[in-house]
């Protein structure tokens, strides 16, 4: 059986009037990938920093590692890897110096930390880097730095703040395979990010959090089947007679039919072979149709059906 | 942990182009600046202390007690310079001749009379030559009237006479009077008081609430207190190690002499970094807003300084005339006024008062911020 490596139990947090985090509970187990998701100012920063006791809160439990989370609970903090949103190196000291100072907040032993810091090193390919000094990093070897320093010590739990903001695809990619490397030696991880598609990609499970709250929680692949929409079929179609859009949509699962330009959108909520079955009546009844396009719903369609569509702050 | 965070603290701070400008690069260009603008004036000044040529003429003609004070004030010890080199004449025309072609600084003509100081010019020459005569006075006028009232008293009273023979001796002079060296001082203090930066800067990078580095190192298993003692350390060192730079270029460079020992001025230039640092601490402690973190200890060192006389050397008089309360709790002041008494006077109970305000303001600062660091347990981001 899996053991808890989080456990954040009711917790409530508020700025006044404003409540940042209301009532929100989580339990994370080893081994797992979290994918914390939600709009800007949802909460999500500030459960971590609940979290990580950097803030303190009005109501609820922290359990980390099955015990309670505190400014001093050093011994749980010496099991936590943090990658924050910005950069945190010191800009006067170079590669290996900023790895080797911040790993030593955690590994006393000298020849341990050479090891770990050069592992650190070579895991995010910044080994030929390591005499540089940060302002000669480029904004991807920046972030793959930032990285270093977090994880260095080889925590059991890391957190990820958004840490692929502002990073070009090669390095995006890096840092992703990374930190699927990590999972598989054992780290759990809590990822936070605007981008979906890394989501879905990375993390074992899922929670969306809006307004403070815990407002879906599941695997991708449960949380998508919570929208009506299961399949979006997009056809080239010239003729856009009554009869034949009456027709395609008393094919078995479309529950929807959308003209847009030349094209019509069919939605489907369910079924296995529906694209099938709509190019089937198009040859059947002779007719003439363009490109033919499928779309599976992602976690952005889930993301935005339930925390809306509305621009945000 | 505690060494570990010192060297890399240290090796953060000095590479920091903007400490080594202000707290390094910026003194020393200052203190040449001032060289220029005045160091003939300190190494030129007439007030400078030195064994005074002073004439003397007995027209009485027997052997007088006061040329026997002035042959002891002759000579000099083994760590001490001798106040007077005496130049006998046997005329007054003849000492004043001397005098006025410079090879006498004074004449005592002791005549029936009783004894006349002449003087080429006022300065501290001509208050240390004035002084031995009414010091003279006024010990020969004690042991006359003992030798009256009380002729029992009075071995012991010659005996304790003499042992004080003049107040030169007895005060530890410093060799330095020039009121232009005070410019020299008010730099060092600003020197110092530039480390409150070093210190808001190590604060920022070990408090969450400040920086993300801050942010990284409280999620670390490292005690908060620990590191920032760790990091004030280094700043102290750096800070010390700048100042005695500073000082030794001014002193052997361009040979301004302080007018005390170097090792004296070096220590009292540390406690200055101390001051500077724990200011800086106790600022850091107090201000969230990484902002107001540069602008307050620029303005705190700025301020302090002009009241030090960085500006105008006379403006710590003025301010000892009007409030001197200022003057005792302005850092910059203290320790100006700490190297001023050290080169002038010696170490005397000004120095010592000095010195004491300055490590309680020390020793006060650290506690308020540590109280106010370690109650700070969550950090408001």
């Amino acid at each position: 059986m899996s053991q808890s490596i989080v456990k954040i139990d009711n917790l409530v947090k508020r700025y006044g009037d404003n409540v940042a985090v209301d009532h929100f509970s989580l339990n994370i187990e080893e081994g797992e990938i979290l994918g914390l998701l939600g709009p800007n100012g949802s909460g999500k920063t500030t459960t971590i920093n609940c979290l990580l006791s950097l803030l303190s809160f009005d109501k609820g439990e922290i359990e980390i590692f099955g015990q309670e989370m505190s400014p001093v609970a050093y011994n749980i903090k010496s099991q936590i890897g943090v990658v924050m949103q910005n950069v945190a190196v010191i800009n006067t000291l170079n590669v290996y110096e900023n790895v080797d100072f911040f790993c030593g907040l955690y590994i006393k032993d000298k020849a341990l930390r050479k090891q770990y810091v050069e592992e650190a090193l070579d895991f995010t390919g910044l080994m030929e880097y390591k005499k540089y000094k940060p302002k000669n990093l480029s904004g991807g070897l920046l972030r793959r730095l930032n990285i270093a320093c977090g994880i260095a010590h080889k925590p059991k739990l890391i957190i990820f703040d958004e840490p692929t903001v502002a990073v070009d695809p090669q390095s995006r990619n890096a840092i992703l395979e990374g930190i699927k490397k990590m999972n598989k030696q054992g780290a759990t991880i809590i990822y936070t990010s605007h981008y979906m598609e890394e989501v879905e990609a990375l993390c074992s499970r899922v929670i969306i959090m809006d307004h403070g709250k815990n407002v879906a929680n599941g695997t991708s692949a449960e949380l998508k089947s919570t929208l009506i929409n299961r399949e979006s079929i997009r056809i080239g179609l010239p003729n856009k007679s009554p009869e034949i859009l009456n027709g395609l949509k008393e094919i078995n699962h479309v529950y929807k039919i959308k003209e847009d330009g030349d094209d019509v959108i069919i939605k489907c909520d369910g079924g296995e072979h529906n694209l099938v079955h709509v190019l089937s009546y198009l040859t059947d009844n002779n007719i003439p149709f363009g490109h033919v396009t499928t779309e599976l719903p992602t976690l952005n369609d889930v993301f935005l059906e339930i925390t809306g569509k509305e621009l945000r702050d | 942990m505690f060494g570990r965070i010192f060297v890399y603290k240290l090796k953060e701070i000095t590479r920091n182009r903007y400490n080594v400008g202000w707290n390094f690069i910026f003194p020393i260009v200052l203190a040449t600046v001032f060289y220029l603008g005045f160091g003939n004036l300190i190494k030129d000044d007439p007030d400078n202390f030195s064994t005074i040529e002073a004439g003397y003429v007995n027209t009485v003609g027997d052997a007088s007690p006061f040329e026997a004070v002035l042959t002891e004030l002759s000579e000099g010890t083994n760590d001490q310079m001798a106040v007077l080199s005496i130049h006998r004449y046997n005329s007054k025309d003849e000492a004043i001749k001397a005098m006025n072609s410079g090879d006498i600084s004074g004449i005592y003509l002791e005549s029936e009379d009783g004894i006349e100081t002449f003087v080429s010019k006022n300065g501290i020459t001509a208050t240390t030559l004035n002084q031995i005569v009414r010091e003279y006075k006024n010990k020969k006028a004690i042991i006359e009237t003992v030798a009256v009232e009380h002729p029992e008293n009075l071995p012991t009273t010659i005996s304790m006479v003499m042992d004080n023979i003049s107040t030169v001796e007895r005060y530890d002079f410093g060799t330095n009077t020039s009121p232009y060296i005070q410019y020299f001082f008010a730099l060092i203090a600003m020197s110092s008081l530039f480390s409150s930066w070093i210190s808001t800067d190590i604060l920022e990078g070990i408090c969450a609430n400040m920086t993300e580095q801050g942010k990284r190192f409280e999620c670390s298993p490292t005690n908060k207190l620990m590191a920032i003692s760790a990091g004030i350390l280094a700043a102290l060192v750096l800070q010390s190690v700048t100042n005695a730079i500073v000082v030794i270029y001014v002193q052997e460079i361009l040979k301004i002499n302080f007018g005390a020992p170097l090792w004296n001025v070096l220590l009292l230039t540390t406690l200055g970094s101390a001051l500077g640092v724990s200011a800086g601490v106790l600022i850091g402690s107090f201000i969230k807003n990484s902002h107001l973190l540069v602008v307050v200890p620029l303005c705190f060192t700025m301020t302090c300084s002009f009241c030090s006389g960085l500006m105008w050397h006379q403006v710590r008089q003025v301010i000892e005339n009007n409030c001197p309360l200022l003057n005792r709790i302005n850092p910059a002041s203290l320790l100006v006024d700490s190297l001023f008494t050290l080169s002038t006077y010696g170490r005397t109970e000004t120095y010592y008062r000095d010195v004491a305000i300055m490590c309680s303001m020390i020793v006060i600062s650290l506690l308020v911020s540590a109280f106010l660091l370690r109650r700070r347990k969550y950090v408001s981001l």
